[in-house]
């Protein structure tokens, strides 16, 4: 018998954590360790270092000072701008999690109809620029958008609704997410055992009473973890709480520190303070999930007895869950891509009305094919997407397996992989080229710093896929590969991969999709030779060639889905293999 | 009398005609220092597709084997990139422009001087005299206003019409925090009016109750067309002329005083490729140059170069302007971002 497991059956609690460090998996604890703290420590040194100094003229760090911590509370409006970061980050967490979760469980529980719209749906709303879904939602519920007209033309007076408060901010960001929820969940659902559910129907049970005791108690670890993710994303959003704020002067927390980051040269003191606070806040929230999830093998439900999840009969209410599914598509996809395409086929912005029907026009589409720069900015992007999605991924099936096993480290690890979450796009951006200009190689100015810079900012991302699938994974499978002498590795790789593949996929899927959409960074880092299509998208949209950017936001969306699609379902089909189906 | 810029023109034409053949003969170790340079980047405020690739075109036309490498940043983005790479000793860029660039890559000490033959018959406000910037294209910054919205006879003639309480919460202009932005129109209101009346004028306007969109003059002209709000300052007003041509109902106020802003753009210090740099700066500046800017309807800062609309400039005869120029911005920006946060935030 080893030392080790002597002092673990005499119980010494120092003994215990020793063991967790010893043999091969406390060295592949070690070096994803080391390989976060390369990824995530000097981002973070500079976050810290720019938080706590002036900026001289010529960018250098200048004297020592608390001025940007001081500036966080010293906003006259500080209960006010904190009760609206809390209400908007709170009821659009909320509202993702009821349009992202009812969905998916629907389609991955359920033998409802109409289940691949979800995907297209889920796949095509993320795949669109960002930009162009925030217009497109201000268009619609605005002040000459179709329901404020129709309201009109019914005799009301004044607006049905005021996009620019804080429902609307609600409505927008919570529609943004969903997508993430869909797809975190669906991975989640599609490895629970339907013995239980089943069981419960059997016994009598409705099926509200099923899902609420049985479906939604199995998720829950999974449920958690995303929605405290999701509020942190939420807490310290910009973009929303500025573009649909700004104009009716709601303020959030970050307002201003979004305004600051758009001075000459950026103001980036006060981002960073602000991230620095979010830091503390997440690592506290992380350890009060550790303590949540603590017991989490009660959650597992993928074990070694006989596994085979099966579609649950709705019965007649599968028409009822595919109209859910109906919905979700008109309002997540169907009604911001309509007014995409009216935009795209005007020769300006104009009102959705019989008399611009018209004036359409197929210009901005001969405008678009008319730049063979986009061919060479698509293909960077996908490049640098696809690299970073599959790097990511591949870190933090490791980090996910150690954090979730609760190996040596482990909170390290959870810790270190989610970090990156509070960093600003702009503060990462200037933290990265800093990292870039002193390398003693030429990294300055390549696709290769883009993609490593993206693989850190989307690193968090991958990991919340990854440890919500590891948890659903009994240890009983991975004991009963290391009594037959697999090592760490060799568990990784032919247990936990295969059965955690459907996180993966999603996990992956989501990184590709949103990273092609990353600005801030993309701008700082990109040289001339190796600039992305959301730099080309946020020229037009600056230059207010609206429907040019809606032309080329929606051809560049239907590359995108397509790519994703085929790598999907490829990658599905060859999955469905671990889970015999 | 013929007017000023023609006059201008004239003289420019004959300084041209004069300068011609010494000039390129000077011109000839400059452009074989380029060539072995091989290319030249630029880190331009300007559209990729309407200026940066036609320049880019033409230019190495003109001068093979030496190639152009425009990245396309805002301001703030080009001052973050080029004073980190000065201080990591690494400079990229050789050619910068943006407005609300130069006096801060002044501060960081990061502009070479260069004074572009091209320039020579530039006016004094679209150059600055050591040669640290020139004037690559003319801003005029003004109130346009949706005509399905505002009946011709309700068009407000001066500024003082826009204090009409009819107007009020459908006034919109960008929340940008330079002197192309609500700054920018502070500044004006102040050196038209002097500070008293400028100040009282400004009070009275802040109970309009302005929406402050976040994004660009652009976005905000879009949202006036889409009959969001009935009026926009502080928009180009070559952008209505471009839209009011594609049907849009909107048109530009001549209101005085408009903003008239230089785009300043310049060589950078220790520039990896100087000499290409200055042949590019050259050309930008040269007849040649200014002529794509015409083309794209911007203002050329060329006199020998008229825009499309001569009508879009205060030497047009319908508004008068207040130039606002890098140093005003340098001096004075804090102070005016000041008002408009204490005011109309």
């Amino acid at each position: 018998m080893s030392e080790g497991l002597q002092r673990r059956a005499q119980g010494v609690p120092l003994g215990r954590r020793l063991l967790r460090w010893s043999g091969p998996t406390g060295w592949l604890s070690l070096s994803t360790i080391a390989i976060l703290a390369v990824l995530v420590l000097p981002p973070l040194a500079v976050l810290l270092q720019v938080s706590l100094t002036e900026t001289n003229a010529d960018g250098s760090a200048g004297a020592l000072t608390l001025r940007h911590y001081a500036q966080l509370f010293a906003d006259t409006h500080l209960y006010t701008s904190a009760a609206n970061s809390l209400i908007f980050a709170s009821c659009a967490t909320l509202v993702s999690l009821l349009f992202g979760g009812t969905l998916a469980w629907i389609v991955e529980r359920t033998n409802a109809p109409l289940k691949p719209l979800a995907y297209l749906t889920t796949i095509v709303s993320l795949g669109t620029p960002y930009i162009l879904y925030v217009t497109a939602w201000l268009f619609l519920l605005g002040r000459t958008g179709p329901f404020n007209d129709a309201w009109r033309n019914l005799g009301g007076t004044g607006l049905l609704f005021d996009v620019y408060s804080l429902w609307g901010m609600i409505v927008i960001e919570g529609f943004l997410w969903s997508p993430l929820v869909f797809l975190l969940l669906s991975a989640s659902f599609r490895a629970a055992n339907a013995e239980m559910e089943e069981a419960a129907r059997m016994s009598g049970a409705s099926i509200f009473d099923t899902v609420w005791r049985i479906s939604l108690r199995l998720a829950w670890p999974a449920i958690l973890a995303m929605a405290l993710f999701v509020f942190i994303r939420n807490l310290e959003a910009f973009d929303v709480p500025v573009l649909v704020g700004t104009p009716g002067r709601v303020t959030l927390l970050t307002t201003d520190i979004y305004l600051a980051t758009r001075e000459v040269p950026p103001l980036l003191g006060h981002a960073s303070a602000f991230s620095m606070v979010m830091v503390v806040i997440v690592g506290v929230l992380l350890m009060l999930y550790g303590r949540v999830s603590r017991s989490a093998e009660r959650y597992a439900s993928v074990t070694g007895k006989g596994f085979r999840p099966r579609p649950f009969d709705l019965g007649r209410a599968r028409w009822a869950a595919g109209g859910l599914i109906l919905l979700n598509f008109m309002l997540v996809l169907g009604l911001p891509l309509t007014a995409l395409l009216w935009v795209s086929f005007s020769p300006f912005l104009r009102p959705m009305r019989w008399a611009g029907l018209r004036t359409l026009t197929l210009k901005n589409y001969t405008a678009v094919f008319n730049v063979p720069e986009y061919l060479s900015l698509a293909g960077n992007t996908l490049l640098v997407t696809a690299a970073s999605a599959t790097a990511a991924i591949l870190i933090t099936t490791v980090a996910a397996w150690i954090a979730a096993r609760r190996r040596g480290g482990g909170m390290a690890v959870d810790q270190l992989a989610t970090l990156p979450l509070v960093f600003p796009g702009i503060v990462l951006g200037v933290a990265m080229m800093e990292i870039a200009l002193r390398a003693p190689f030429p990294l300055y100015g390549t696709l290769s710093l883009l993609a490593l810079g993206f693989t850190i900012r989307y690193m968090p991302y991958g990991m919340r896929y990854a440890y919500s699938g590891v948890l659903q994974i009994h240890r009983e499978l991975e004991e009963a590969a290391g009594v037959a002498g697999a090592g760490p590795l060799g568990v990784l790789r032919r247990i936990v991969v295969p059965l955690l593949s459907p996180a993966l996929l999603s996990g992956w899927l989501f990184i590709f999709l949103i990273g092609a959409k990353e600005l801030s960074m993309a701008v700082l880092l990109a040289g001339p030779g190796s600039q992305t299509m959301a730099v080309a998208m946020f020229d037009l949209w600056v230059n207010g060639q609206g429907g040019e950017l809606s032309a080329l936001g929606l051809l560049w969306a239907l590359l995108m889905t397509v790519f994703a699609s085929a790598f999907y379902f490829l990658a599905r089909r060859s999955s469905a293999a671990a889970y015999g189906r | 009398m013929i007017e000023p810029r023609r006059r201008a023109w004239l003289v420019s034409a004959a300084a041209l005609v004069l300068l011609a053949a010494p000039a390129c003969a000077a011109d000839q170790a400059m452009i074989d220092a380029a060539r072995k340079e091989g290319s030249v980047v630029w880190y331009s405020g300007m559209i990729v597709n309407q200026i940066i690739r036609p320049i880019a075109d033409g230019f190495e036309k003109k001068y093979p084997g030496i190639k152009v490498q425009g990245s396309r940043l805002s301001s703030s983005e080009a001052a973050l990139k080029i004073i980190n790479e000065a201080r990591a000793g690494k400079p990229q860029a050789d050619i910068f422009d943006g407005s609300a660039l130069v006096y801060r890559l002044q501060a960081a000490n990061t502009v070479e001087n260069y004074k572009s033959p091209s320039a020579a018959s530039f006016p004094p406000g679209s150059r600055d005299p050591s040669g640290a910037w020139t004037a690559f294209n003319t801003y005029i910054m003004t109130a346009a206003a949706n005509t399905d919205l505002v009946p011709e006879k309700e068009v407000p003639r001066s500024l003082a019409d826009l204090l009409n309480p009819r107007w009020e919460g459908k006034i919109v202009w960008t929340n940008d925090q330079t002197s192309a932005g609500p700054p920018g129109f502070i500044g004006a209101v102040l050196t038209s009016m002097g500070e008293q009346a400028g100040m009282e004028f400004l009070r009275k306007l802040a109970k309009q109750r302005i929406v402050n969109v976040p994004a660009s003059q652009r976005v905000v002209l879009d949202q006036v067309i889409s009959g969001q709000y009935s009026i926009g300052l502080m928009t180009f007003n070559n952008h209505s002329v471009i839209s009011a041509a594609e049907g849009a109902p909107v048109r530009w106020l001549p209101l005085s005083p408009a903003v008239e802003l230089p785009n300043p753009g310049g060589l950078v210090k220790n520039a990896p490729h100087p000499n290409a740099g200055k042949l590019l700066l050259d050309y930008i500046l040269s007849p040649e140059g200014q002529m794509v800017m015409r083309n794209a309807t911007y203002l050329p800062s060329n006199p020998a170069v008229m825009p499309k609309d001569p009508t879009l400039l205060p030497s047009g005869g319908t508004f008068t302007s207040v130039v606002i120029s890098p140093d005003d911005t340098a001096g004075k920006l804090d102070q005016w971002v000041k008002i408009y946060v204490d005011l109309f935030k």
